[in-house]
């Protein structure tokens, strides 16, 4: 069998560990930029995750039956990223609220 | 050519020798259950797919076990199909239920017969290269739309695509920048999940002010917006809920976007779409937006297979941060060309992957005015 390659992206900035606060789930992700996130779940951070154990919705959309996201974890791997544990690979500095600019 | 160690060199392993285990979509069930015998190329062999006078739809190797004759060019006998070369009659099962000229039916007169099913308008067959039976939870989502009144029925398309295996359709899932330069759309949010045997992708997008026409009319409103949740569910079956936003109104469609392979080196494309008739849009319109927007997709696949046609098959890929989760992407489509039991975490566990869209969007605000200015000037 021919082993999945891995992403050349990770060459030099590789996936780095997250932790979750509400639920303790500890995840990989990466953050090219601000507004770039990768996230790699494993079975067992995944079965913790609180949020996924909530039912999804009812729909009768055929796409709209699956999880769409942790919103905690969403926050924590921003956190993580604000604070300095999460590497941010495009070095630009945090972007500021509009409405903070608007009013110094 | 000596080799430089400062050029980067495309790589290609050996492609997969086997084909995706999964529900592969052959196409509508009232295209194929007309009581004719249908030649499906797929899967490396030559297969025929029937329905009986009971219309059950099936689905058998194409060549006949007696002396080889081809069931696809033979003819429906009640339920079986009969050979054109000595008339032997085959079940939907596989079995030859009967030959007119013989006393009794040799032992093990067993054909392979493939496990179907019809769903939603659509004929699937499972293709397992170890030979097991479709696992219970490995199901294509049911689509309550295509029976309700108020969609449109289905526009079906189908195209062979010589020349590129079908990993290259299924690298379109998370290949953003591609719909701006081949689809002509304008990506502003990108995000690609997987998981399990699903790989989807959820995509926002503004209209094209330099496609769009000049002079948008009632019968050519100005497209100023998409949100689309796509997905494929195993490895050739993609449902894609696309909302247009019009200036006064949004459209719901529903396409497919399925293939199944005919050897390593070709595949069949076939797309389909249904469109909600909204309150206010006449059944007539509905239908009408179901056929142009099933041209402009059909437009927009005819750019992929130019591209597709000429381009090489590349397992190194050489990636910038604006683009997608290709190698993630390959990693999960990868469960299907190994043995069920060979299927590795890292296949299956959920992985996210959200784009920045900033600089991509401001290159391609600065593409579109010039485009705009060029065709004022
Ligand atoms: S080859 Fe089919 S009946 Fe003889
Ligand atoms: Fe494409």
């Amino acid at each position: 069998m021919i082993e999945p390659r891995p992403d050349v992206r990770l060459e030099d900035a590789p996936m780095q560990p997250v932790d979750c606060p509400s639920c303790g789930a500890q995840v990989t992700a990466r953050k090219s930029s601000w507004d770039q996130t990768t996230v790699q779940w494993t079975s067992p951070a995944l079965a913790q995750c609180l949020e996924r154990r909530r039912a999804v919705e009812e729909s009768d959309r055929p796409n709209r039956r699956a999880f769409p996201g942790c919103p905690a974890l969403r926050e924590a791997v921003r956190e993580a990223a604000v604070r300095g544990i999460l590497d941010v690979q495009s070095g630009e500095p945090l972007k500021t609220n509009p409405a903070q600019e608007a009013h110094p | 050519m000596t080799r430089n160690d400062e050029i980067r060199y495309i790589e290609v392993d050996a492609g997969p020798r086997r084909f995706a285990r999964g529900w592969h979509c052959l196409g509508l069930a009232r295209d194929l259950a007309d009581g004719k015998p249908h030649q499906v190329a797929a899967f490396g062999q030559k297969l025929v797919v029937f329905a009986g006078a009971d219309g059950g739809l099936n689905v058998l190797d194409a060549y006949c076990r007696h002396m080889g004759g081809d069931l696809s060019q033979g003819e429906v006998k009640g339920d079986e199909i009969a050979c054109p070369f000595h008339d032997w009659r085959w079940g939907g099962d596989g079995r030859c239920k009967k030959i007119p000229y013989a006393r009794r039916v040799p032992l093990r007169a067993r054909t392979a017969a493939w496990p179907t099913m019809v769903q939603d308008g659509m004929l699937f067959v499972w293709n397992d290269p170890e030979g097991n039976a479709p696992p219970a939870d490995v199901t294509i989502p049911r689509i309550p739309q295509v029976d309700d009144d108020r969609w449109t029925d289905w526009i079906w398309y189908e195209t062979v695509i010589e020349g590129a295996n079908c990993r290259e359709i299924v690298d379109n899932v998370v290949d953003m920048a591609h719909f701006f330069y081949i689809h002509y759309s304008f990506p502003t949010y990108f995000k690609n999940v997987f998981e399990g045997t699903s790989a989807y992708q959820y995509m926002n997008g503004d209209g094209r002010e330099d496609v769009r026409p000049a002079t948008p009319s009632k019968n050519n409103p100005a497209v100023l917006g998409t949100t689309s949740v796509a997905a494929y569910h195993g490895p050739s079956f993609m449902i894609d809920e696309v909302t247009y936003h019009y200036e006064d109104l949004d459209v719901d469609t529903i396409l497919i976007n399925c293939h199944y392979p005919i050897d390593e080196n070709s595949f069949v494309l076939q797309y389909g779409i249904i469109v909600e008739k909204k309150d206010g849009i006449s059944d007539e319109d509905a239908e009408l937006m179901a056929a142009k927007t099933g041209k402009f997709i059909k437009y927009g696949f005819e750019q992929d297979v130019a591209i597709w046609k000429s381009k090489a098959r590349i397992d190194n890929p050489l990636l910038c941060e604006e683009d997608g989760p290709v190698y993630q992407l390959r990693r999960w489509y990868q469960q299907f060309y190994v043995d069920a039991d060979a299927v590795t975490p890292e296949m299956t566990d959920r992985f996210e992957f959200e784009i920045d869209t900033t600089r991509p969007n401001e290159a391609w605000r600065a593409e579109v005015e010039q485009n705009l200015a060029a065709r004022h000037g």
